[in-house]
């Protein structure tokens, strides 16, 4: 089933096209990677698609409704949840805090203790530092900490901007393999990343992006194997 | 208050620590990095929150006892007689200090700068005013009655100044706020009806006589009006604090922090905003018309540009997001000018070096704050390791380990 549909979705910065006639999907269950450089539109589409920038052009469906025109908040009610690039933690809340406003639309209290309990079980370091400040974490910590807060509300769609930036090699694996395991337990993933590496490499479909624009699609193993990409992705060729 | 309600996490690693062991949760390493941002030992909200309960009542029973016989004490060093009547001094302190509360709202708890809170602190005043001078036109209302009538009218400014504005950010929000507080002084000049310079004299006052048949509430004794706000004050602490602990304060906090992030938490964080616009402009409204009455004079001479700078002084210099940070730095604002009436002409000045040096020692303001912001995720984390204990380390203390010994697979 199509969870998240794009129909020529145009989004403006005043006079700026930053996206053009943007059509892509995403099916239930799937993990989807978005790739391109920088100033691609990469954020651009997460912002859109999790309402916090409005396009000019076109509409966008989620769960076969139109939610083109719907507040950001309340897409998150409807099961959209973002990890905003540079992470975006609330950095004068403890972790737990972080996590308790993860949940703020919801208002199921008794749902809550089993998605701590699921936060807590795929970021065990979450649950070490429960009371640090969000602000005082490393960089990989504050990454964890945005999609544990993102996973608080329980979406049925994950949108992940940029999870890799800034991270070490190591980390990076890691982070991925816990989306790999977010996308396991039934909820499906949007993946934004420059690097296209992991994100190919663990995404079952992806789109390129280029200066708004989707210029390649195909499923992950396609384009990893596209020579076109391994020369301007993946610094081989 | 915050500091009220039990022992605030991170307040220093100790407390977080004894928190920590109190809630019955495993010892967070993180903790004690977390603490050294916060106070030094043995600061003065550590060892608030070292007391118990009955202890911090009585405390505060104590405070307000003491607070209700200030101008009968009139404790000799304290007094700012005999340059300033005390009566009337507290009343002004206490005026300041329910000002701070208000803008403490928009500023503390949303962050949103609001430069031009005397145009509510006006609006309240002229409302209560022009609906009991004799020298207004507009039907006449008990004074008592003004003041319900006076918030009611100011959160409606507030409503009506912040659909507009608050779609604006930092900066920009702050320039169009200055304007709006100009704005308001300059209508209340060119608006026949408002009496520019002439303003309105005699206003009113609560009913009720002494036993000499003098009025109780008069334009040169202090006292019962202040004993008046403070009452009003705690009445407002009350209902503030309670927002505080809510959802909305919750709600504030996050936007405060990152109003994107905020957003897409599922915070309606425009909402929000204009909620902490309305009720900072209501609480602004209510001291204007406890002021119009005290002082019974009204002009648009007493709003201009600096008073609003004062308050904004009064707040950062309190501790932004802190109601008893507001409190007293709103009676610091009014207090040391009436106190030193010879360097009160250097008052600006003064407050100036002042915040320099409190932003430099102490950069969150004299009452740092730090609310606690868990609302049902508390229960829900009590409830989870309740679970635990229970059934012998199942649920998540058993997902972890599972998820660890994956980890440690990979």
């Amino acid at each position: 089933m199509t969870l998240l549909e794009l129909d020529n979705v145009s989004v403006h910065y005043g006079r700026i096209q930053a996206i053009k006639d943007m059509s892509f999907t995403v099916e239930e269950g799937e993990i989807v990677s978005l790739i391109g450089a920088n100033g691609a539109g990469k954020t651009t589409t997460m912002k859109t698609i999790s309402g916090l920038l409005n396009p000019s052009a076109g509409s966008i469906r989620f769960a076969g409704k139109d939610i083109t025109k719907m507040k950001a908040h309340i897409r998150v009610v409807q099961g959209i949840s973002q990890a905003p690039e540079g992470r975006g933690v609330f950095p004068g809340m403890t972790v737990l805090e972080n996590l308790d406003m993860g949940a703020f639309g919801r208002k199921d209290r008794s749902g809550m203790a089993t998605d701590i309990a699921r936060v807590f079980a795929l970021f065990p370091r979450l649950e070490e530092r429960q009371k640090q400040l969000g602000g005082t974490m490393s960089g990989g910590e504050q990454q964890m900490l945005a999609i544990g807060r993102a996973l608080m509300s329980n979406p049925k769609l994950l949108l992940l901007d940029e999870p890799s930036m800034g991270l070490a090699p190591q980390f990076i694996r890691q982070i991925f393999k816990i989306i790999t395991e977010i996308n396991s337990q039934g909820t499906t993933v949007l993946l934004v990343e420059q690097n296209a590496n992991q994100a190919l490499a663990r995404a079952h479909r992806a789109f390129v992006l280029e200066t708004g624009e989707i210029t390649h699609s195909g499923t992950g193993k396609e384009l990893l194997a596209n020579p076109a990409i391994k020369e301007a992705y993946l610094g081989v060729g | 208050m915050s500091m009220t309600d039990g022992p605030t996490p991170l307040s220093s690693a100790k407390a977080a620590q004894s928190a920590a062991d109190r809630e019955g949760l495993t010892t967070a390493p993180g903790a004690s990095i977390a603490g050294r941002r916060g106070k030094k030992p043995g600061s003065l909200g550590q060892r608030w929150n070292a007391l118990s309960r009955q202890q911090q009542w009585c405390f505060l029973i104590i405070v307000v006892v003491l607070a209700y016989l200030l101008p009968v004490i009139n404790p000799p060093i304290i007094t700012t007689e005999p340059g300033n009547n005390f009566g009337l001094a507290c009343f002004d302190m206490a005026r300041f200090a329910l000002i701070a509360i208000g803008l403490n709202v928009v500023i503390g708890y949303a962050g949103l700068l609001d430069l031009g809170y005397v145009a509510f602190f006006a609006v309240g005043a002229y409302v209560s005013a022009m609906l009991t001078s004799p020298d207004s036109a507009f039907l006449k209302i008990p004074y008592l009655w003004t003041i319900p009538v006076a918030m009611a009218v100011t959160m409606f400014f507030g409503v009506i100044l912040g659909i507009p504005t608050l779609r604006l950010r930092g900066d920009y929000l702050a320039i169009v706020t200055l304007g709006f507080g100009e704005i308001v002084r300059i209508l209340a000049t060119i608006i026949p009806a408002m009496k520019g310079q002439v303003g309105f004299q005699s206003v009113g006052h609560p009913p009720g006589t002494a036993a000499d048949g003098n009025p109780i509430f008069t334009n040169s004794n202090g006292v019962p009006w202040y004993w008046l706000i403070l009452t009003v004050i705690i009445i407002v602490l009350l209902l503030v604090g309670n927002l505080e602990r809510s959802r909305v304060g919750r709600a504030w906090v996050a936007i405060r922090e990152d109003e994107d992030a905020a957003e897409i938490m599922g915070v309606p964080t425009f909402k929000y905003k204009v909620w902490a616009f309305a009720i900072g402009a209501s609480i602004g409204g209510l001291s204007g018309a406890l002021f119009s009455g005290q002082v019974g004079f009204i002009s648009n001479q007493r709003f201009d540009v600096y008073t609003s700078i004062l308050f904004v002084a009064a707040v950062v210099l309190g501790g932004a997001g802190n109601k008893v940070g507001a409190i007293v730095g709103g009676a610091l604002v009014s207090y040391i000018p009436l106190r030193f009436t010879a360097i009160a002409e250097y008052k600006y000045l003064i407050f100036g070096i002042l915040l320099v040096v409190i932003m430099i020692f102490r950069s969150q303001g004299l009452f740092p704050a730090r609310q606690k912001l868990l609302a049902y995720g508390r229960d829900a984390v009590k409830w989870m390791f309740k679970r635990d204990d229970g059934e012998h380390g199942t649920g998540a203390k058993r997902t972890t380990g599972t998820a660890q010994e994956k980890g440690a697979q990979a």
